[in-house]
């Protein structure tokens, strides 16, 4: 710690003296690279590669600490993950930091650090940024945005208009840990036992599909969860998807956790799950490639997508059989059992 | 009627009489019946169907002629409910003959959709004749009997328009068919063994046996040896085991994930009514005795005899026993093979629509039954069986099915725009609504089941072509929640929510058109979504249909675990000990996380219901956390009460916020929990103290809200203990108790209600 105040206050975003030191001591200590010059007023990048890709993201987690990451890592994996599932290297980043007066300095410093270790962790380097610090009980301690950069290296198309009927839809790993890793962070459960969120990088997991010749689409399942992304594909595609809720993985925790709050998983979300949708042929190589990952082993084949019966519509065969509707996410369910 | 004015008489004078029939006078043999007393009465003329009317000329003598007028309303078929709505006087066309027209597809809208009827006792006779044609043939039937909503493809009802379409009479049947004397006249369905629909056995998937006969054999020999058999019916399959091999029983449990919820059970006539084999089983009162032999053959809830004879598990733990006859030749041939009852449940994954085709019978139900008995004539939609329960005196429905729907009810006020009202979430139907007529469809299911909306659709688009109303409305519960809900925004139509309670309420209110004043109705269920978009359920609302007014309601408490506290009583129970600062144990694995989200209020939500009091009562008193089926506990909790007096604990009365009435629960707490009684002490308590809620919050209202009948309403008042103790404790009240009579009061009634409560409210926009 080498500010002299413990806490972020207004002369922090100033212009001064006092944020020329955040900028310093916090930003570019462990934000450094070759490309980061906070003096410039922009820098030029060289990008290797025909097809940029281009994205952003604003990232508003609440605690901004829970187990298994922090708003930092999530700002850089957010945004890197929307360019690895869209076929792309993600290779730059631009950071924008909004901080709450009061806010101290090594909570601040912690996430900062968090942010640049996922950052050397994903091989992307951050190579602009802006800090502004609002006024207390204007902001809910940090908001971070990240933009960013990519090329895109997948070897076909990737896209929602190349899924067919009969395409099988694949997920990566157990989904819902995220939210409720930080659920129960923010409602401060104080539950002993060990969900952790899942957010992570999943570049390894869309770089090893490079090489499964067949795969139409991919989707890193945010928020509104796995639901979400399956009913924005029957949406653009207007087919039905139905999925089987015996090959979806969900941890023991998770569930028991969903079970006693009245949560369905499949709307909860990820920040290190991909959904991949692949020809039928082309799920059990798939397949193989995720689980050879390491954190992929709990990888599945868990829907498919059929011609239209009535409308597009996300369906869920349940362990016992039946067909339940899916429907889309709503912000505040309200029981329906009469 | 309209009359034409009177003409000099003379008994000699020839008259000519345009005549208009309508009403019930589709598929249950009318025009053969005009025929018949026609040409009985020496007059000539013709007779013809036009979109759910009987037209017909009649020209004779001017005695003759009134003689006819007279008749053709008297002596109507049993199954008809003619009404004389036109007979006007016209110019004598002086043919030499009575004739049966061709029907006419014209656009009267009139018309109405016949239901399906238990075979007759004619058709029993010649089943069972082994000199007759039809000897043994299990789709035999005439006019007087047989499928018809399960098979009517389009309006008007000619055989052309059914799925016999497919089946080309044989001479034989065709002479039946066009000869105006023959019972079989214009009887849509007819078929014989010759050129009807047949029976096919399999195993597997494969085909074992493809004739009738043997397959009824193979069928038959099956049951005996216990398995289970798929069978198509009416409408749709039943999955059918010996109801007294337990072994039998506890497999289609398992194999059906339904490990509690009571299996209806298909009783073989016998003795002089036919009833002898039901009373075996069950006590049968002399109004479920008519029940029971009604022409649609419904399935009747009764207190199950000790001595029945019957495997445990097919109603574990219940005091009640859902029992039926035969009502379709197939199901009476397998009876008879069998000599004894059979279980006989809806042939479908859990709370899904009933199964109505091989191919799905295939997909889904593979790994449920052993064998599938299948014919080939095909459903146009499915009808699952109706079910009624004595309540109180009265012979109520609690699910409308196969025969008697769809049913038809009076609105009482015509509609401007044709209304589609898409009921609840549980327990679905849907009304179509034109005029001042409401028709409720049967049964569909739990609309979390993708099948569910789409029987939903079809259901809907048929109805609205079969009476030639397409809506111009929609009406859906307001619950955004609610897949028809979401659905009617999709329709591009126009979409008016309902509110869930005040649909309960219109529905009952609707029953009783003759009603003077307001009503003061206790709409007592799970949960509905309500003004303040908190969640109701125990509730009173005062006023009538179109403007219903909420004037008390039980303690509000808070529930965890959104739509699983439905199955769960446990949160019910916690709920309320938590609420008033008592420890709850009887919490399952993980429960601290749910106190803790009840303390810090994630997805947690108010609520008034009354059904989940009754959970929490169940809850505690039988220490039962989890049930497998929506109202299980409840259901529990009623049967353990039978027979024991219950003492009711007075519940404090108080003028809460906003000016309503509030029923404090708390003083239950302590009763319930009191192990120095018995469970079924603690249960009728339970129940004397719900009911005396009624009387009390009657007599505490009664001032600021006049009403002239007090109704009940909502899926709680399925439990007939608690409806017998609310009659014997509102005795000395003035305004008389009002129940469901025609419609369910459970959600299946919602859909109607919507229908009355939009109807009640476009009237009052006009005036
Ligand atoms: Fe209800
Ligand atoms: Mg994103
Ligand atoms: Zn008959
Ligand atoms: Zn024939």
């Amino acid at each position: 710690m080498k500010l002299e105040d413990s806490h972020i206050s207004l002369a922090h975003g100033n212009g001064g003296r006092f944020m020329r030191e955040l900028i310093d001591e916090v930003f570019a200590r462990h934000l450094s690279n070759d490309t980061l010059d906070t003096n410039a007023d922009s820098v030029a990048l060289s990008l290797p590669g025909e097809r940029i890709m281009f994205t952003t993201d604003g990232f508003t987690v609440q605690p901004l600490e829970f187990p298994g990451g922090s708003i930092g890592s999530l700002a850089v994996h957010g945004t890197t993950n929307d360019l690895a599932v869209a076929g792309a290297d993600p290779l730059f980043l631009s950071l924008n930091a909004f901080i709450e007066e009061g806010v101290e300095v090594a909570l601040l410093e912690r996430i900062v650090a968090d942010l640049g270790r996922a950052a050397t962790e994903t091989g992307v380097r951050v190579a602009a940024g802006d800090t502004k610090v609002l006024p207390r009980g204007q902001g809910g301690g940090i908001y971070l945005a990240t933009t960013g950069i990519g090329v895109y290296r997948h070897p076909g198309v990737l896209a929602m208009n190349e899924i067919r009927a009969g395409d099988v839809m694949l997920v990566s790993g157990p989904i819902g840990d995220h939210g409720i890793a930080v659920m129960l962070a923010r409602e401060q459960f104080g539950l002993r036992g060990d969900i952790r969120s899942d957010a992570a990088s999943v570049l390894p997991l869309t770089r090893a599909l490079r090489a499964v010749p067949g795969v139409r689409f991919m989707r890193d399942p945010t928020r509104g969860g796995l639901v979400s992304v399956a009913h924005e594909i029957a949406r653009a595609t207007g087919l039905e998807i139905t999925l089987d809720e015996p090959s979806i993985p969900v941890r023991p925790a998770v569930t028991t956790v969903c079970d006693m709050l009245g949560y369905d998983p499949f709307y909860l979300a990820c920040e290190g799950r991909v959904v991949a949708v692949v020809a039928p042929d082309a799920a059990a190589e798939a397949l193989r490639a995720w689980k050879a990952l390491p954190g992929g082993g709990d990888a599945s084949v868990i829907g498919e997508m059929r011609a239209l019966v009535h409308g597009g519509r996300v369906l869920l065969k349940t362990e016992l059989g039946g067909l339940r509707i899916l429907e889309e996410l709503e912000d505040d369910p309200l029981p329906r059992i009469c | 009627m309209r009359s034409s004015p009177q003409a000099p008489s003379g008994a000699h004078r020839l008259l000519a009489r345009r005549v208009v029939l309508t009403g019930h006078v589709q598929g249950v043999g009318f025009r053969p019946h005009v025929y018949r007393l026609a040409v009985a009465r020496g007059l000539t003329g013709w007779v013809q169907n036009r979109m759910g009317a009987v037209h017909a000329l009649v020209e004779g003598p001017e005695e003759a002629v009134s003689r006819f007028l007279r008749e053709v309303v008297e002596q109507a078929p049993p199954l008809s409910d003619p009404h004389l709505s036109e007979a006007v006087e016209t110019a004598p066309e002086g043919g030499g003959s009575f004739t049966i027209l061709e029907s006419d597809a014209g656009s009267d809208v009139s018309i109405f959709v016949p239901a399906d009827t238990s075979v007759c006792p004619d058709c029993l006779r010649e089943m069972r004749d082994p000199g007759d044609r039809r000897y043994r043939y299990p789709f035999i039937n005439c006019t007087q009997c047989g499928p018809r909503y399960t098979l009517i493809e389009a309006m008007p009802y000619d055989r052309a328009n059914t799925t016999m379409a497919g089946f080309p009479l044989c001479e034989a049947c065709r002479r039946e068919y066009e000869d105006p004397s023959n019972r079989r006249f214009h009887a849509e369905p007819v078929a014989c063994p010759d050129c009807g629909p047949s029976l096919r056995f399999a195993r597997q998937g494969k085909t074992v046996i493809a004739q009738t006969e043997p397959a009824l054999a193979a069928t038959a020999a099956a049951l005996k040896a216990g398995d289970i058999v798929a069978v198509r019916g009416i409408g749709g399959y039943h999955l059918v085991c010996d109801a007294r091999n337990e072994a039998s029983v506890q497999r289609l449990r398992q194999r059906k994930h339904r490990p509690d919820k009571p299996f209806a059970v298909l009783v073989p006539e016998a003795g002089v009514d036919g009833l002898d084999g039901v009373r075996a089983l069950a006590r049968v009162s002399a109004r479920a005795a008519r029940a029971l032999s009604m022409p649609h053959r419904p399935i009747v809830l009764m207190p199950r005899r000790e001595d029945a004879e019957l495997a445990a598990s097919v109603a574990p733990g219940l005091g009640v026993l859902g029992l039926f006859l035969p009502y379709s030749p197939l199901h009476v041939l397998l009876l008879d093979a069998i000599g004894g009852p059979l279980v006989a449940t809806s042939a479908n994954p859990s709370g899904e629509p009933v199964l109505t085709t091989p191919a799905e019978i295939e997909e889904r139900l593979s790994g449920v039954a052993d064998a599938v008995l299948h014919h080939d004539r095909p459903i146009a939609r499915p009808a699952d069986d109706p079910v009624l329960r004595e309540i109180a005196g009265t012979v109520v429905p609690l699910r409308l099915g196969r025969g008697n729907a769809p049913v038809e009810l009076s609105l009482p006020f015509a509609l401007e725009k044709n209304a589609l009202a898409l009921g609840a979430q549980m327990k679905a139907t849907v009304t179509l609504a034109f005029g001042n007529r409401a028709v409720i469809s049967p049964h569909i299911g739990e609309m979390e089941a993708a099948r569910s909306l789409q029987v939903l659709e079809d259901v809907s688009r048929s109805l609205q072509s079969l009476y030639g109303a397409p809506a111009g409305v929609l009406l859906c519960d307001a619950h955004p929640g609610y897949t028809t809900h979401r659905w009617a925004r999709n329709q591009g139509l126009p979409v008016v929510p309902i509110l869930h309670h005040h649909a309960h309420a219109s529905a009952l209110a609707a029953e009783y058109p003759d009603a003077v004043g307001n009503w003061l109705v206790f709409t007592w269920d799970g949960v509905g979504m309500g003004t303040d978009g908190t969640l109701w359920g125990g509730d009173v609302l005062w006023g009538r249909p179109g403007n219903w007014r909420r004037v008390a309601r039980f303690r509000p408490f808070r529930l965890t675990g959104g739509d699983r506290a439905g199955r769960e009583p446990w949160r019910s129970a916690a709920a309320l000990c938590w609420a008033v600062g008592r420890d709850f144990h009887n919490t399952p694995d993980g429960g601290e996380i749910a106190r803790r989200a009840w303390d810090k209020g994630i997805n947690t939500q108010e609520t008034t219901a009354a059904g989940r009091i009754f959970d929490a009562a169940a809850c505690l008193v039988i220490g039962r956390t989890h049930v497998s089926f929506e109202a299980q506990a409840p259901m529990l909790l009623e049967t353990l009460s039978e027979g024991i007096e219950g003492q009711a604990t007075p519940l404090p009365i108080s003028c809460g916020e906003s000016g309503l009435l509030e029923v404090d629960w708390a003083p239950l707490l302590d009763p319930l929990n009191d192990r120095r009684r018995s469970e079924g002490e603690r249960a009728a308590g339970f129940h004397a103290s719900m009911a005396q809620v009624v009387p009390d919050l009657a007599r505490a209202l009664a001032r600021q809200f006049p009403f002239g009948q007090i109704g009940l309403t909502g899926g709680v008042f399925q439990n007939a203990r608690l409806v017998r103790e609310i009659l014997n404790r509102a005795v000395g009240l003035e305004a008389p108790l009002r129940m469901h009579r025609h419609v369910p009061c459970n959600d299946a009634g919602i859909s109607f209600g919507q229908v009355v409560e939009y109807a009640a409210r476009a009237r009052g926009e006009d005036g």
